[in-house]
Parts: structure tokens; C-alpha cells; sequence
């Protein structure tokens, strides 16, 4: 699923980043990447996302976010 | 190694090492760091007064520099002086805008200076947000790999101690710099620039001079073989269309970072462990250099459930799909409302202190020196001080716009706006921000230009600075009050609509045009915003900032109104018959009057080609309130102060509409009104369109605005007059 499909308060991890290479190298070195673990904290207009990563809160319009694949973490126990 | 000491350890003392590298008279330091971590404001902490404000060469990227002098660690008791420059905020030095482009290109001069004359000419303070270390410590390492000397500053400890969700939470700072001191095998000086007296400033010059000394290395990081500027080349293939196959190097590369940062994470972690006092935790060392195989991330635990923060609290209002964006309204109504009801009274108070008691001082003064009424005296009161008053009367808006930018700057709420109005930007190219001086412009254009500096890109700023003159200034309200009631009475309300209907359709088309044209590079690329977590904005810290932006206005754009006044002073002053002496010339035989007759025939396909509009819109260059006096001087009737005297002028001005336009008078005005909306900003704005921008730019933007206003004036009134 992409980022605007999933729940908010959800735990996701990222498994794929569909955007142009150019911006998905910029995301990267912002500290998203392939296998981070985010949390969807906020929706906002147009289908922006607010998620948290590492501590930090990254905003993404609608556009951006639809290009991010996440899963759901699956926690044992 | 063990991870726990001091974080002032890894700096060797002033004298005694057998490696000293050869220190320039002033050492040149560099601020880096990514945006919103608090490198501006520990700039401020460091330089106080002793800073200004130039554009970078060849560019219209803002830089601050100034001088960081010190004298409290000097064994010599003589002050210690650096030359310190406050680079723009950057992710990564694979540079991706002009901005970017500056702090790379600095980096890498100062490594090639190193490099090719054994020189210690500066060094490189990497200031690192406690709240994100991750993120700040991956331009640290593309910093260190450029090959020079580097010290760290800490900042954000008070905010990274309390957020909920922060690795670094509950971790007292002095030993989280240790960690990370002993980790990266640089010096780490915690700061906080809120706290000139005990904020480490001190200890961050003591390491500063010590690292200048003495260079070290980040642990783990190769500085290059041999010289090669690679940070330009790949920026600039990156910013030309890099090829698929730099892209995929670059990326590679920064993977073996990404690594580097990922076990550095874990090996602080570690250090910060009450357990890894023991000797099997100190020898998680990291390896000497990179690229080379490291071992993987070391398994860490998962974030777990979300522990939402205070700022993730207010952001459920502020950014909600439905209030979030009233809410942005509201908050440029209220900057639209301090920039022009609240700043409109100080600013009456200033013109009236300097025409009245400032004046009559300067004639009395002038009389008991035997120079009163004269051209002396027109010169220095009519002339130097109106300009003076000028200036002065633009200071109330201009601070109250950098104070309340800088409220919202440090609160957080600026990268929010930033989200909030992004999808009503993106047609433009543009960040959402450029939505706030956009509308502030409505106001009054001067402030709004200011505030272009928080748009991130230089290529944004610019953009934006120049499509703020086609917001229709209040200023410009009294022209299509005066010409709206004389010439539409019955539709004066729906004309003067019209005209700012006009006006969003010029910034929309405008920008639309440059678009497609100069700035082709300028492109709505995804919105990817690090979100600062709100805090409380410190007010001394604020002030000061105020105080040096102020400064900044008064003496580089403030002397460029001045000498515009003197000018226009001259023009007035001098005669072109015989009749009168200087200083002492009605204003239809004056060479002002002159030289708006010369200028009138240029005007004739407009339908306004009259000395009495040539010399009204000269005048509006000036500022545009005074068009209306300008006419009323011209016809030589009273300004237009109740409905009997503005009925007179109406008159005047149907007359002489009516005249140049072959009796299509109505058709003339609004081409008047778009003329005076679209043909430049006032000398104000244009002296702060230079300050930002430049010389050229400003000027050719004044070519274009009034090339573009003719021929906009020339359809409104060939088509207007066939209806």
C-alpha cells in the first residue's frame, strides 16, 4: 500500500520509493529510505502526510507520498 | 577506545605537537549545517554586531558574514579574531539548488586551498541538531570527506531532551557530546545560542583554534587521495540532467555513508550505555577509513507504537485537511494587518517629527548660519531630509515584518505555512511560502520583498520578488479611488475591484510567462519538508535579528532613496525659464515639469499622452501615494481633501483625459490605472528589489514592468476606447 492508504498511528515500513531517481537519492539522504521505519502522524489538505521518522516529522504533499510503498510492521508477541 | 570522556578531549592544547599546520593572520570559518538547526542563530551568538549582509558573487544568494572575536581563552590576553561566514542551510553537498550549490562550493574551496598550499586556512564548524542526529550526521560526513578540518556544535539539546520520541531523549547533553566526541574522534562543543554567556561559545572558539592547529579526522571518513573538486561536477551534472549512470555512482557512494552514519548511530548509542563502561563495549570502534566493507547496522530495536509529541498535538489543528488552511489565512491577515493598520500610525508619527520639528530645526540652524532660503536649504530640507524622513518612515513596517517573520520562523509554524499553501503555489513553481509575501504585497511591496527570504531557493526569491510590484500596493488605492470616482462615479466600487482582480491576474500570468522563459529551471519538484517541532521563539535572540536586518535596510537600500530624493529634489529645484531662481520654481516651469512634457508624446497610443499623467506617474516613482498631489500640484488646485475639492480635480482631469485621448477619457483612465499598477514598484521597493537582487536585476525588472505596462496600457485603452 502507499503512504495516503495507510491509517494514522500506523506502524510502516518503507519498501519502495517510486518518485524520479533524483528525488528519491534527496529522500534518502533526508533520512528516508528503503526499510525505514515511519509512523503516519498526521493527514493533511490534498492528500498530504506528515510522517515521523527517527524522531523527526517530514511533510509530503499528496503527489509524493502516492509514489511511497509501505507495509505494516508486523510485531511478534 | 572508550566511549566515555570528555567531549573537549579529542583537542589537543595550543602549543607542543610535533604536526602544526602554518595558520592564516584571521582564520576563516565556516558555518554549515541543514536548515533549521540553529546555525543563524548561533551565528548571531558568535558575531553579535559585527556582521553583514552581501550577496554571494555572481548570485542572489544572501550570505552573512562577519567577524567572531573572542579574548576570554587567549593565554596572551590579546583578542583572538576569525573571519566567520554563515553558509545557507543544506542537506547534502550534492547541491540541488543555488543555495546548496554556495555551501558546496565554500566547503570544497577551502579543502582545495588545504590541498594545494599546506595552508590551515579555515575550518568548518558542522553544527548538528541533537533532535536529528542522523540526518545532520550524513552532512557531516560528506563535509569530512572533502578533507577539512572540522569541529562540531550541538544544538537543539533542550528540544532533544524533551521530545517524547527522541533516541537522544533524558541524555544529558555534556555526555551525549562526549559520546559522540569520542565516536567521531573530533571535537563536539554542545551549544545553546540562546546563551551568549554560557552557551559554550567559548569552548566552540577554544576547539575552533585548537582543530586549526592541530588537524584531525573524523574517524571512519577517507579524506580524498588527491585533490579532485568532485562536489561541484556532480552537482552541477545533477542540476544539467545528470546521466542515469552519475546518478547510480553518487547514489552507491552515499549508500556507504547512509552505512557509516547507521553504525555510528549505534556505536553513540553504545557509548551512551551505562554498560558499555566495560572494556568488550569500548572496542565497538569503527574502522579506519571508507569506502571499505563495514559491517552491517547493528540490530536495534524497533520504534514501537507512535508517542506523540506536543508538536504532533498542535499539528492535528494546524495542518488538519479543513482548519489548516484558515488558519494560514488567518495568519497572513494578521501579517497584512501589522504591516499596514498597526506600522501606518508609527509611521505618520515619523513623517510628522521629521517635516515638523526636524525640519524647522534644520531652517533655524540654516538661518543662524546665514544660509536660509536658499537652494541650500531646499537641498538639505526638501531634499536630504525628506529622503532621510523617507527611510525613517519605512522603519515601523520593515521591523514589524521582520519581527513577526521571525516569530513564526523560530516558533515552526513557517515550514507548516510551507505545506499548508504548497498545492496553491505549485502552478507557479513556487514553495508554498512565496503565498505570504505574495499576499503581504497587497499591503505594501517594500515588506513583502522582505519577506521573499524565507523561501529556501534563490531562484524562488527571486521569482517571487519579482512578481510582488504586480500586487496592487495600498499605495496604489488613491489613484484608483481619485480616477475611479471622476471617471466611473456610478461603478467606482466595481472599477476598483477590477483593478485587483487585475492585479492577481498579473502575478498569475506574469509568473506563468517567466516561467516558461527565465526561469525554466524553476519547477514544483515534490514537496519534502522536515517539520521543526514547535517551540517558543527566544526574544532577545528575535531582537537582534530584527536590529540587523533593520540595520541592513537602512544602509543599503536606505542611501539609494536618499540620492533618488536629491535627485528629484534637482529636477524640482531647477528653472527652465529665466524667470525664477533655483529652489524657487512653480512646478509647471520647473525642469521636472520639463522633462515630463518630453516623456508625455511616448504616452499619446495609451490615451494619457498629457504633461499633467507623464509628470504624476514620474512623481509615482517616487511613492505612488503622492500621484493624486502630483496632479493637484500640476493643475494647481488643492489636494483632493473633501468631495468639493476632489470634484475640482475630477473636473481638471476629464478635461485633460478627454483631450489626449480624442474624448475617449474613460477608456484613457483605466489604461492610466493598469499603467500605475504594472509600471514599477516605488523607490523604496526598487531600492529593496537592488538589495536582495542587484543592480541588474532590478533594473532589468524595472525595463520589463514598464515595457510591460505600456503595452498593457496601449491594449487597454485601444480596445477600451472601441467599446
Amino acid at each position: 500500500m502507499t503512504l495516503p492508504e495507510s491509517p494514522l498511528g500506523a506502524e510502516l515500513r518503507v519498501t519502495g520509493l517510486r518518485l524520479p531517481a533524483a528525488d528519491a537519492f534527496r529522500l534518502s539522504e533526508m533520512g528516508i529510505r528503503l526499510g525505514t521505519l515511519a509512523h503516519v502522524t498526521q493527514h493533511a489538505a490534498f492528500g498530504g502526510r506528515v510522517i515521523a521518522v527517527a524522531g523527526s516529522r517530514f511533510a509530503l504533499d499528496g503527489e509524493t507520498a502516492a509514489l511511497i510503498d509501505v507495509e505494516p510492521v508486523e510485531r511478534m508477541g | 577506545m572508550s566511549c566515555h570522556g570528555s567531549a573537549s578531549a579529542p583537542v589537543p592544547g595550543r602549543s607542543g605537537h610535533a604536526s602544526l599546520a602554518p595558520l592564516p593572520a584571521i582564520l576563516r570559518v565556516l558555518l554549515v549545517g541543514g536548515p533549521n538547526v540553529g546555525k543563524s542563530t548561533l551565528f548571531n551568538a558568535l558575531t553579535g554586531a559585527r556582521q553583514r549582509t552581501t550577496n554571494a558573487p555572481g548570485t542572489t544568494v544572501e550570505l552573512a558574514s562577519g567577524r567572531w572575536r573572542t579574548t576570554a581563552h587567549s593565554t596572551a590576553g590579546f583578542a583572538v579574531e576569525r573571519a566567520i561566514v554563515d553558509l545557507p542551510g543544506s542537506y547534502s553537498l550534492l547541491a540541488r539548488s543555488s543555495d546548496e550549490q554556495i555551501t558546496a562550493d565554500a566547503i570544497w574551496e577551502l579543502a582545495r586551498s588545504f590541498s594545494e598550499t599546506g595552508l590551515q586556512s579555515g575550518v568548518v564548524i558542522v553544527v548538528l541538531d541533537a533532535t536529528a542526529l542522523a540526518r545532520s550526521l550524513y552532512l557531516l560526513a560528506q563535509v569530512a570527506e572533502t578533507g577539512v578540518s572540522l569541529v562540531v556544535a550541538l544544538t537543539m539539546l533542550d528540544l532533544a531532551s524533551t521530545a517524547a520520541d527522541s533516541s537522544t531523549s533524558a541524555v544529558d547533553p555534556d555526555t551525549l557530546a562526549a559520546a559522540l566526541a569520542t565516536s567521531l574522534g573530533v571535537p563536539v562543543v554542545p551549544v545553546d545560542a540562546r546563551n551568549r554567556a554560557a552557551g559554550g561559545m567559548s569552548e566552540l572558539a577554544r576547539a575552533v583554534d585548537a582543530v586549526a592547529e592541530h588537524p584531525r579526522r573524523v574517524t571512519g571518513i577517507a579524506p580524498p587521495g588527491s585533490f579532485s573538486y568532485c562536489g561541484t561536477t556532480a552537482a552541477a551534472s545533477r542540476q544539467h540532467g545528470a546521466s542515469g549512470s552519475d546518478l547510480a555512482a553518487e547514489l552507491a557512494h552515499a549508500e556507504t555513508l547512509f552505512a557509516w552514519v547507521e553504525h555510528l548511530a549505534e556505536l553513540v548509542k553504545t557509548c551512551l550505555a551505562p554498560e558499555d563502561r566495560s572494556p568488550a563495549g569500548s572496542s565497538r570502534s569503527l574502522p579506519g577509513s571508507l569506502p571499505g566493507p563495514l559491517p552491517g547496522p547493528l540490530p536495534g530495536p524497533l520504534p514501537g507504537p507512535l508517542r506523540r509529541t506536543f508538536s504532533d498535538r498542535v499539528d492535528v489543528v494546524l495542518l488538519n485537511p479543513w482548519a489548516g488552511i484558515p488558519v494560514f489565512l488567518a495568519v497572513v491577515w494578521l501579517l497584512f494587518e501589522l504591516t499596514t493598520r498597526f506600522a501606518a500610525p508609527l509611521q505618520g508619527a515619523i513623517g510628522q517629527l521629521v517635516n515638523g520639528p526636524m525640519a524647522a530645526g534644520v531652517t533655524w540652524l540654516l538661518s543662524l548660519m546665514g544660509l536660509g532660503d536658499n537652494w541650500v536649504q531646499g537641498l538639505l530640507v526638501d531634499g536630504l531630509l525628506v529622503g532621510v524622513g523617507t527611510v525613517l518612515t519605512f522603519l515601523p513596517v520593515m521591523a514589524v515584518m521582520f519581527t513577526a517573520l521571525g516569530f513564526l520562523e523560530d516558533s515552526g509554524y513557517l515550514a507548516r505555512a510551507a505545506f499548508v499553501a504548497d498545492r496553491a503555489m505549485r502552478s507557479l513553481g513556487l514553495d508554498g511560502r512565496a503565498l505570504l509575501p505574495l499576499i503581504v504585497g497587497f499591503g505594501c511591496n517594500l515588506p513583502a520583498l522582505a519577506a521573499t527570504r524565507t523561501l529556501p531557493h534563490a531562484r524562488q526569491r527571486l521569482l517571487t520578488g519579482l512578481l510582488i510590484p504586480l500586487t496592487s500596493c495600498s499605495a496604489r488605492l488613491t489613484v484608483y479611488v481619485l480616477l475611479a470616482g471622476a471617471f466611473f462615479p456610478q461603478h467606482a466600487g466595481t472599477v476598483i475591484f477590477a483593478m485587483y482582480l487585475t492585479s492577481v491576474l498579473l502575478v498569475l500570468g506574469g509568473g506563468l510567462v517567466l516561467r516558461r522563459t527565465a526561469f525554466r529551471d524553476v519547477r514544483a519538484g515534490p514537496l519534502m519538508l522536515v517539520l521543526p517541532p514547535y517551540q517558543r521563539p527566544h526574544l532577545r535572540t528575535l531582537a537582534m535579528s530584527v536590529r540587523l536586518r533593520v540595520g541592513s535596510f537602512v544602509v543599503r537600500a536606505g542611501k539609494i532613496i536618499v540620492v533618488t530624493m536629491l535627485v528629484v529634489w534637482v529636477l524640482m529645484a531647477v528653472p527652465v525659464t529665466g524667470q525664477h531662481s533655483v529652489g524657487h520654481v512653480p512646478v509647471a516651469d520647473s525642469l521636472y515639469y520639463s522633462v515630463a512634457s518630453g516623456i508625455a508624446p511616448l504616452l499619446t497610443p495609451t490615451g494619457f499622452g498629457n504633461d499633467h499623467a507623464s509628470a504624476a506617474l514620474m512623481t509615482g516613482f517616487v511613492a505612488k501615494e503622492v500621484v493624486v498631489g502630483s496632479f493637484a500640484q500640476s493643475y494647481a488646485v488643492a489636494e483632493p481633501g473633501s468631495p468639493a475639492r476632489a470634484a475640482g480635480l475630477g473636473e481638471q482631469l476629464r478635461r485633460s483625459f478627454d483631450e489626449s485621448s480624442g474624448g475617449r477619457g474613460g477608456a484613457a483612465a483605466l489604461a492610466f490605472m493598469v499603467f500605475v499598477l504594472a509600471y514599477t514598484p516605488c523607490v523604496a521597493a526598487l531600492a529593496e528589489q537592488r538589495r536582495l537582487f542587484g543592480w541588474r536585476t532590478a533594473a532589468s525588472a524595472l525595463t520589463a514592468q514598464l515595457a510591460g505596462a505600456w503595452v498593457l496600457a496601449v491594449l487597454v485603452f485601444q480596445v477600451g476606447s472601441r467599446l
